[in-house]
């Protein structure tokens, strides 16, 4: 329609990204264990701008009771944005986009968690966004997994992701909004399991050829590895920390 | 005898060794499941879990509280997945809601739901949670921190299996601060030569209880 403005270089001359990162390098992720005294679990994680608070209750006997499963625990999983959670309010009331994200990361922990020792319980897992900016999905899973394990679910690993994708003709890893909004921006949340290196969640908007994608799941991969290091971190810390005092 | 801290899916070792508890084998290798510790010196790979909920198991002893009434049975809670009933046959007193029991599990189920057996109802008292992965260092070996702490705070105290401890009379409230300690420091080593300490230390002493205790105090402080 109007003309375009001006051309953003994504990345530049030096491999520098517009908030000055590598191509492969992560937004700073912080993570904090413990935080909601009531809950089994919980966990809050700082990815950039995103804030994420996970809390996790649970195992607990599943109602309404026609949802139980006598084989295997339920794990119900609650994505939610807070309305002052981007720009522009959003309207409390969960939408497609959370209802959809809250599918399929329940489904990414289900395969981390042994659900088999809990039958005919359910596992509730709430994430509430507190503030975001690109890759919240990636960020509520992330905190979701520190906060199970905090719970003691016995799991078969931690999941850890990252969003990777393409701006302006380069594989970067971690957009931002601003690189999700290039022209030709492809966008791919992934989620793995480091030990086995499992895809636990993969989604993909846009077009992107085989040999951008192969690239695109090495560095994912590697950058993925970068945030289950920050994962392990924060849960010893957890402990280590009272070592200190004595 | 180091003992070190593991997460879930955290390597525990590469060796052949027998399995313990929390453990899982993928490709040859035994993995952690939970957040817990590990001792590499040991036998066994195993991992003792530092959180996580109350797996009812036979034989064990556990603490409930009387929640509903039906026509013969009261409904107790038992700090696991379900509620479970026992008959009013079995006890000679008639209890209100909130009142506190003692039981043994005498069956759980493949849905973990548990049968008791031998009720006994207690009056008075207090109840002091604590996690129940804890419960085990709250005894100690051979019971000697339990055998400690009743020493020092000449409470009756009984140990319930699914997170919960049963107190009354003496010093309560040094008991409190003691289970609190446990729940603090229970991955560190050492922990009923340390609660000896504490316990001397914070022990309201006869005659100058609370001179004693405002000394205390300002020492816990630096």
């Amino acid at each position: 329609m109007g003309k375009k403005v001006q051309e953003i270089t994504y990345v530049d001359s030096k491999g520098k990204r517009l908030d000055g990162r590598k191509v492969d390098e992560l937004r700073p992720i912080k993570i904090k264990v413990g935080v909601i005294p009531r809950a089994d679990g919980s966990a809050y994680l700082e990815w950039g701008q995103n804030k994420v608070y996970a809390s996790v209750h649970g195992p607990r006997e599943c109602l309404p009771k026609h949802t139980a499963n006598p084989y295997k625990a339920v794990v119900k999983f609650n994505y939610r944005m807070a309305s002052f959670s981007v720009p522009d309010r959003k309207n409390p009331k969960p939408g497609r986009r959370e209802i959809e994200i809250s599918k399929v990361s329940g489904e990414a922990l289900e395969r981390a968690i042994f659900l088999e020792k809990f039958p005919n319980t359910q596992i509730d897992v709430n994430v509430e966004i507190v503030d975001s900016n690109a890759g919240s999905r990636i960020a509520a899973l992330t905190a979701a997994s520190v906060a199970c394990a905090d719970a003691g679910l016995p799991m078969r690993d931690m999941v850890c992701g990252t969003g990777v994708g393409r701006a302006g003709g380069k594989i970067i890893v971690d957009l931002t909004k601003d690189e999700e909004d290039a022209p030709d921006a492809v966008d791919i949340p992934i989620a793995i399991l480091p030990n086995s290196k499992e895809i636990v969640l993969l989604q993909l908007d846009g077009v992107m050829p085989k040999k951008e994608w192969e690239k695109a799941y090495e560095m994912a991969v590697d950058a993925s590895m970068k945030v289950y290091e920050v994962q392990k971190q924060a849960l010893k810390d957890k402990y280590l920390n009272g070592d200190d005092k004595k | 005898m180091t003992k070190r801290i593991v997460i879930p899916g955290e390597l525990v070792t590469e060796e052949r060794k027998k399995l313990g508890s929390h453990v899982f084998v993928s490709e040859g290798k035994i993995y952690s499941d939970s957040m817990g510790l590990v001792n590499d010196e040991a036998d066994f790979a195993s991992v003792v879990p530092l959180e996580g909920k109350y797996m009812p198991e036979q034989g064990d002893l556990i603490i409930g509280v009387i929640g509903d009434e039906k026509f013969s049975v009261y409904m107790v809670d038992v700090n696991s997945f379900y509620q479970t009933a026992i008959s009013k046959k079995e006890l000679r007193e008639m209890l209100k809601p909130g009142a506190v029991i003692s039981a043994k599990v005498s069956r759980v189920n493949e849905l973990n739901e548990v049968d008791l057996e031998n009720p006994r109802a207690f009056f008075g008292g207090e109840i002091i949670e604590l996690s129940p992965v804890k419960i085990p260092r709250f005894i100690g070996r051979e019971a000697s921190m339990l055998n400690l702490i009743k020493d020092w705070t000449k409470s009756n105290i009984v140990v319930g299996r699914n997170g919960r401890i049963w107190a009354k009379g003496g010093d309560t409230d040094l008991l409190k601060k003691a289970v609190k300690k446990i729940d603090k420091e229970a991955h560190m080593e050492n922990l009923t030569n340390r609660m000896e300490e504490f316990l001397e230390k914070n022990a309201p002493k006869n005659g100058v209880k609370k001179e004693v205790m405002e000394e205390d105090m300002e020492e816990g402080e630096n």
